[in-house]
């Protein structure tokens, strides 16, 4: 899928047993190294926001899950003023990097393709 | 023999405009009329209305969320779909049922009872419809009665007539708590064979019975919604409000089913005109002064009657002349009735009960609550009870209600609206 969520083979490399036992260890390694996790960032916090179809899909998040993201958003901003990762005690842990957004937007994104569907139907008479 | 003609020609009619037979398609009560008129209408019939209610609103909230997203089509989906088969699809609320109807053009039956029974069977009810969607209309339905005094004043005069029940309000408070479990757990309750009735009209019953055994067969067989039996209470009570006509409710109430002579009795004190533009004969419409209106109210529930006068003036002091008048009419009627004004009431009331049943709407809510109860559904079998009315049992039934502790609502200026005694009550 082109959008927010990028393309992504990560579907066909899980149903594969083989290659998710290969590149699984290598996945969690770059996770861990491109170093979000150390700003106390997850990946959903990531996504590219500045579109309205992830706008609808923040907007439909829990009152709880809107405060936790703008928390750590203004902890990682303190961070960067500071020019240094998180204390470790902070740092996000693999099992806490949960995909909070994702479903929301790959929602929105059906619905949008649903409106362009419906917008562009052609009706025939049978 | 004109005579003659002319009464099998209104049997005839009359028999058109009840359903005659219930059929039971999968546990589910199937009734239809099919009058040739060029389009049709299915209404799926919910024993969910506001008196079966678990937290105040929830019976709103669920009307407002009819036809968004199923396991079948989205909300879109469904809108865009109905509008290419040229479809209408409503829902509507009353203290006793809730009603999803889809009027369509002949032919186009399959869909639109797979639209109704698939919300039934498989509405998603999503956490961002209910605040994207349904909020807003539970919001915009809380407001519109707030700005209207004489449905304002109903709804008060309901909660304290009767308190629980038939006291619980049609609309949802503004500030609620209202979540989207709770009104899937209020669905998951309401949605089951014994509270649904599927009503037809314009649609052949053997064709709708087949359609709904096929889409509604998976609903859930468990008891009906019941509630404890209502009781009448009453009360007084004044709300400040502005910018409407300032307005009085002036009810009593019977618990039981609802009488004939309780409608003739209304009937009977009703000031609206037969014609036009003239004030007609009631003897309420000689002594209110100009701008001040009256209207009878006649709300009939399974166990409970509300009946009452609403009275509405530009002033206080209007609304005062207007209102006295109104109790010495209802007084009277309790002290004796002449037969000339019997015979009056029992064709208004009478009237009133067939042209009910005139329309779609008023099909479903006379005859579609006595199908889900399971009583005879035709008109013959109301009107035959208006027949029956005799001076002394309609004045009987007047002073029996008059006895009773009045429930009493003034909206509006509450410094200048009378105050009960002030009316002769």
């Amino acid at each position: 899928m082109v959008g927010p969520l990028s393309v992504s083979l990560a579907s066909y490399v899980q149903s594969s047993r083989t290659l998710s036992r290969w590149i699984k260890p290598i996945a969690n390694w770059y996770a861990n190294a491109s170093g979000y996790r150390q700003y106390g960032f997850k990946y959903d916090d990531l996504l590219v926001e500045e579109r309205p179809d992830v706008q609808r899909a923040l907007g439909r998040l829990t009152t709880r899950e809107k405060y936790d993201r703008a928390f750590r958003l203004k902890r990682a901003s303190q961070a960067s003023v500071l020019h240094a990762p998180l204390p470790k005690e902070q740092w996000i842990k693999p099992e806490e990097d949960n995909r909070y957004l994702m479903p929301h937007v790959v929602e929105v994104a059906k619905e949008d393709a649903e409106r362009q569907m419906w917008d562009t139907v052609k009706v025939k008479k049978n | 023999m004109l005579a003659a003609r002319v009464s099998t020609a209104r049997n005839v009619q009359r028999a058109a405009r009840s359903f005659a037979t219930v059929a039971d398609s999968a546990g589910l009560k199937v009734a239809a009329i099919d009058a040739n008129q060029p389009t049709s209408a299915v209404t799926i019939l919910v024993k969910a209305g506001s008196r079966f209610e678990t937290k105040p609103g929830v019976a709103n909230a669920l009307k407002n969320f009819a036809f968004k997203s199923t396991a079948k089509r989205s909300a879109l989906g469904t809108v865009r779909e109905s509008e290419l088969y040229g479809g209408v699809l409503s829902a509507s609320l009353t203290r006793e049922h809730l009603a999803l109807t889809a009027e369509f053009l002949r032919g186009d039956e399959q869909f639109f009872v797979d639209v109704l029974s698939s919300f039934v069977t498989s509405a998603k009810f999503t956490r961002h419809e209910f605040e994207e969607y349904v909020t807003p209309l539970i919001e915009s339905d809380a407001a519109a009665v707030d700005a209207d005094p004489a449905t304002y004043a109903v709804e008060i005069a309901h909660a304290l007539a009767f308190r629980s029940g038939l006291g619980a309000s049609l609309f949802a408070p503004s500030h609620n708590s209202i979540t989207v479990e709770d009104i899937k757990a209020y669905a998951k309750s309401a949605f089951t064979k014994g509270n649904i009735a599927v009503l037809g009209s314009g649609i052949d019953q053997g064709v709708l019975a087949k359609l709904v055994e096929k889409s509604l067969a998976a609903t859930p067989a468990s008891t009906t919604a019941s509630t404890s039996a209502t009781s009448y209470y009453g009360g007084e009570t004044r709300v400040e409000a502005h910018g409407g006509p300032q307005t009085v409710f002036i009810g009593f109430g019977t618990t039981g089913a609802p009488s004939a002579e309780l409608a003739a009795l209304a009937a009977h004190l009703s000031p609206a005109p037969s014609v036009k533009w003239s004030k007609g004969v009631s003897p309420i419409t000689a002594a209110i002064p100009a701008g001040a209106s009256v209207q009878a109210v006649y709300l009939p529930y399974s166990d409970a009657t509300l009946v009452g006068l609403l009275v509405q003036g530009q002033s206080g002091a209007d609304v005062k002349q207007a209102g006295k008048a109104a109790v010495e009419a209802l007084k009277k009627a309790a002290s004796g009735i002449s037969p000339e004004e019997l015979k009056t009431a029992v064709a208004k009331a009478k009237f009133a009960a067939a042209n009910a049943t005139e329309s779609r709407d008023g099909l479903v809510s006379v005859l579609g609550s006595k199908v889900l109860a399971g009583a005879p559904a035709t008109l013959e079998a109301s009107l035959a009870s208006f027949d029956g009315i005799s001076a002394v049992a309609l004045s009987k039934a007047a002073s029996d209600l008059v006895k009773g502790k009045p429930t009493y609502v003034a909206v509006g200026d509450v410094k200048a609206l009378p105050y009960a005694d002030e009316l002769g009550l």
